[in-house]
C-alpha cells in the first residue's frame, strides 16, 4: 500500500521532472553552452520539485494544525512574511545546490590528489558489504552521520560570538511557525553547506542523495517549528526531535541564552543531546526569541530586522560591532565572548 | 601500486570468439541471456528478457554506474561504479555479480586497447585518466594522468598505443600515448564533446558534440577537424550498425537518433518519435533492433531498424545509461563498447 503510494508519487514527480527538463531547462542549458551540467541538473530537478511539493504538503498539513491547536496565540501573521521568502529559497534547493556545484570541483580535486598520493578516504557504505551498501541502509547511515555533525554545528553556532550573530537571525523570530526553519543568514547557509558538503563528499554521499537527505531533514525541521500543540508522546519524542523539544531550545533563558547557555541542540534526533548532557524534556511553553529583543528591563528592545534584507544586514552590523568590541552586552545572560 | 586480481573462472562457458577482420569480441548466444541496463541514479542494474521485453530482475551495483565493458575473454561484464570507485564484475549473460574490484578511482568510462594490453578509465569527476596494464587477468596501475577538464569517453587507434579521450568542459579531444602514459596532444573540437568512434581503417575520429547539433569529423593524423556532420541537438554517443557502412548517433536534446554513412561522412536518416534523452545504444545479433536508453524518461526503447520506428519501451530505473547484451552484433575494433 505505502510502496504503491510512494511509487505513484515518484512516477508523478518524475513525469513532471522530464516535462520541465525537456521543455524548459535543457533548451536553456543547450542555448547557453551548459550541457556539461546536463545530467546532474536533470537529477537535481527531481529534488527541486520535491522541495516545491514539500512546501505544499507542509502548508496543507501544518497550517490547519496551527489554526486549530496553536501553541501560542498571535495578533497577526505579518511577522512570518520574511520566513516564507526564506522557505522558498531553501526549499527550491537554490542555496544548497549552488554551493554543492561550486564546492564539488574543489572537493573532487582534493579527492583526486588523495588518490594520487595513496591517502585512503572513507566509504561509509563499504563498511559491511551486502548490508551497508543497500540504498536504504546507506541513506540511513548518511542521515545519522550528518545529523551528528549537525548537532555539533548547532552547538558551535551558539558557542562562538560571531557565529551566533549569524544564527541569531534564526532565533530572532518571536513567532515560531511552520515557516521558521529556513530563516537563516545566507553566510551561515554557505558555511553550513560547505561543512555538510565536505562531510558528504568525504564519506561518499552521491549528489542526488545529498539533496534527498536535506529534503527529508528540511521537512522534519519544519514540523519542529510549527506553532501547534503536537505531542509526539514519550517514545517518539525520544527518537525524533519534536516541536515541544525544539520549542524549548528557542525559549529565552530556558533553551538558550545567546552564547552562554543552550539545550536541545539536536537537529533531527535528540539522542545527541542525551548523549552529551544537553537535553531538556520540560514541555512548558515559554516566550521564544532573543533576550535583547525584549523591552527593558528584561532586554534592550534591539531590532533584529523585519524583512529579509534588514535581517541579513543587521547581523553583519552586529558582527562588526562585536569585532570592534562595541557590541553592547545586552541582557543579563548574553555576554559577548 | 595497486594490483587487482580479475575474475578467474573455473567453469568454461560457451566460448566467445574474437572475430577477425577488425571486429571486436562478440559472445555467443546463451540460454540465460539478459539485456543489462545500468541505472546510474539508483545504484542498480536492471535485467530485461530480450525476447519478451519484460523486466525480470535487478541487481545492486555500486554508486553511479554509468558505463560497462565486456572483458576480452568474454567471461565478465565490467560495470564501472564511478562514485564508489570500483569495478563490479557481473556475468554477461545473467547479470549476477561475480566480483568487485576496488580502488579504481572514478571510473566513469572504461575501455581496453585493441590488443588488450591496456585498460583505461576516464574520471569525469576527478579530471583524470588512469592507464592500467592488463595481462588477461589482472590490472596494474601504470599511471594516473591529470587531464582537465571532465574526460568522458574513450576510444583507441589500431596501433594499440594511442587512446583518445573527450574533454567535455574544455571542448577538446586528447590523445594519450599508452606506452609512455603521456598526453601527446589536445585538439579543440567544439562544445561539450562526448562519444568517440573511430572509422574503419583508423581514418577519422567521429566526435558526438553534445553542446552542438553535429558530429565532428577529426582527421587525427593531421590533428584537425575536417568536417561537421549535422545530426541533431545534443549529439552524444555512437553504435555501429554492423553493415559495413552505417553508425547510429544519439541526439540527447532533440531526442532523435541519426544514421550516418561513415564511408561518405554524411547523414542518411533521422529516427524521430523517441522518448527524451536517448543515450547509449546496443544492437541485436540479427542487426534488426537497436536498443537505446532514454536517460530522461526512465525507459529503454527498442527501435526496429527496418522501419526506423520505436516499437517498444520498457520502464527501468531512474537514470538508465549503459546497456549491453551478450548476444549482440559485434562492435568494430578498435572502438570499445
Amino acid at each position: 500500500m505505502i510502496d504503491t503510494l510512494i511509487s505513484q508519487l515518484d512516477n508523478g514527480v518524475s513525469a513532471l521532472q522530464t516535462l520541465l527538463y525537456i521543455d524548459v531547462v535543457q533548451p536553456f542549458f543547450y542555448r547557453f553552452g551548459l550541457m556539461g551540467y546536463d545530467e546532474d541538473t536533470y537529477d537535481a530537478l527531481y529534488w527541486v520539485l520535491v522541495g516545491v511539493l514539500q512546501v505544499v504538503a507542509m502548508y496543507a498539513v501544518l497550517r490547519p494544525l496551527e489554526a486549530l491547536r496553536p501553541a501560542e496565540t498571535w495578533r497577526g501573521r505579518g511577522a512570518l512574511r520574511a520566513d516564507i521568502v526564506y522557505t522558498w529559497i531553501a526549499k527550491l534547493g537554490i542555496l544548497n545546490l549552488g554551493f554543492f556545484f561550486v564546492l564539488q570541483p574543489v572537493f573532487d580535486h582534493w579527492q583526486s590528489l588523495m588518490a594520487i598520493h595513496n591517502i585512503p578516504s572513507i566509504e561509509v557504505d563499504a563498511l559491511w558489504p551486502g548490508v551497508t551498501d543497500r540504498p536504504l541502509v546507506t541513506f540511513a547511515i548518511y542521515l545519522v552521520v550528518l545529523d551528528f555533525a549537525g548537532y555539533w554545528y548547532h552547538r558551535w553556532q551558539h558557542r562562538f560570538g560571531v557565529w551566533w550573530e549569524l544564527h541569531a537571525v534564526h532565533h530572532s523570530q518571536q513567532q515560531m511557525s511552520l515557516w521558521c526553519d529556513d530563516r537563516n543568514h545566507f553566510v551561515d547557509d554557505a558555511i553550513q553547506a560547505a561543512f555538510f558538503a565536505a562531510i558528504s563528499l568525504f564519506i561518499g554521499v552521491p549528489p542526488a542523495q545529498f539533496v534527498a537527505l536535506f529534503a527529508l531533514g528540511n521537512f522534519l525541521q519544519a514540523v519542529q517549528h510549527v506553532n501547534a500543540r503536537l505531542p509526539f508522546g514519550p517514545l517518539l519524542e525520544r527518537i525524533v526531535v519534536s516541536p515541544t523539544f525544539h520549542r524549548r531550545h528557542h525559549a529565552i533563558g530556558y533553551g538558550h541564552e545567546g552564547t552562554r547557555y543552550g539545550c536541545n541542540f539536536g537537529v533531527l534526533f535528540p539522542w545527541w543531546d542525551v548523549m552529551f548532557g544537553t537535553a531538556s524534556w520540560n514541555p512548558a511553553p515559554e516566550p521564544t526569541g532573543i533576550r535583547d529583543q525584549l523591552p527593558a528591563p528584561h532586554g534592550r528592545g534591539l531590532d533584529y530586522g523585519h524583512g529579509v534584507i534588514a535581517q541579513q544586514w543587521y547581523a553583519l552590523v552586529r558582527i562588526a560591532q562585536r569585532l570592534r568590541g562595541t557590541r553592547p552586552v545586552a541582557a543579563p545572560g548574553d555576554a559577548a565572548r | 601500486m595497486p594490483h587487482h586480481s580479475f575474475i578467474r573462472l573455473t567453469k568454461t562457458r560457451a566460448a566467445a570468439a574474437l572475430l577477425a577482420g577488425g571486429l571486436a569480441f562478440s559472445a555467443l548466444a546463451h540460454a540465460d541471456d539478459k539485456v543489462i541496463v545500468l541505472d546510474s541514479g539508483e545504484a542498480k542494474l536492471t535485467l530485461v528478457d530480450e525476447a519478451s521485453r519484460r523486466v525480470v530482475g535487478t541487481e545492486p551495483t555500486g554508486k553511479e554506474p554509468h558505463h560497462l565493458m565486456i572483458t576480452p575473454d568474454g567471461q565478465s561484464l565490467i560495470v564501472a561504479d564511478s562514485v564508489s570507485n570500483d569495478l563490479l564484475f557481473v556475468d554477461p549473460h545473467s547479470g549476477k555479480v561475480q566480483r568487485r574490484v576496488e580502488g579504481i578511482e572514478d571510473p566513469y568510462q572504461l575501455g581496453f586497447s585493441p590488443d588488450h594490453k591496456w585498460f583505461v578509465t576516464a574520471g569525469l569527476r576527478l579530471d583524470r585518466v588512469d592507464v592500467y596494464h592488463y595481462d588477461g587477468h589482472d590490472v596494474t596501475l601504470a599511471k594516473r594522468i591529470p587531464l582537465a577538464k571532465t574526460p568522458s569517453h574513450i576510444t583507441f587507434a589500431s596501433d594499440n598505443r594511442t587512446a583518445f579521450v573527450t574533454l567535455q568542459d574544455t571542448g577538446e579531444v586528447a590523445a594519450i600515448d599508452l606506452p609512455t602514459q603521456t598526453v601527446l596532444w589536445k585538439l579543440r573540437v567544439g562544445s561539450t564533446p562526448a562519444g568517440l568512434w573511430m572509422t574503419p581503417g583508423d581514418r577519422y575520429l567521429l566526435v558526438g558534440m553534445t553542446g552542438e547539433d553535429d558530429v565532428a569529423v577529426v582527421d587525427w593524423h593531421a590533428r584537425q577537424v575536417v568536417k561537421k556532420i549535422q545530426t541533431g541537438r545534443g549529439a552524444h554517443n555512437f553504435r555501429n550498425l554492423d553493415d559495413g557502412r552505417h553508425v547510429a548517433v544519439s541526439n540527447r536534446v532533440d531526442s532523435t537518433i541519426s544514421i550516418l554513412d561513415y564511408t561518405t561522412l554524411t547523414k542518411v536518416a533521422d529516427i524521430t518519435g523517441l522518448r527524451p534523452g536517448p543515450d547509449d545504444m546496443e544492437l541485436s545479433a540479427d542487426k534488426r533492433y537497436l536498443w537505446v536508453t532514454f536517460r530522461f524518461a526512465k525507459h529503454v526503447g527498442i527501435i526496429d531498424l527496418t522501419t526506423r520506428k520505436l516499437v517498444d519501451t520498457i520502464a527501468v530505473g531512474r537514470s538508465p545509461h549503459g546497456i549491453f547484451f551478450a548476444n549482440r552484433a559485434p562492435v568494430y575494433a578498435p572502438n570499445p563498447d
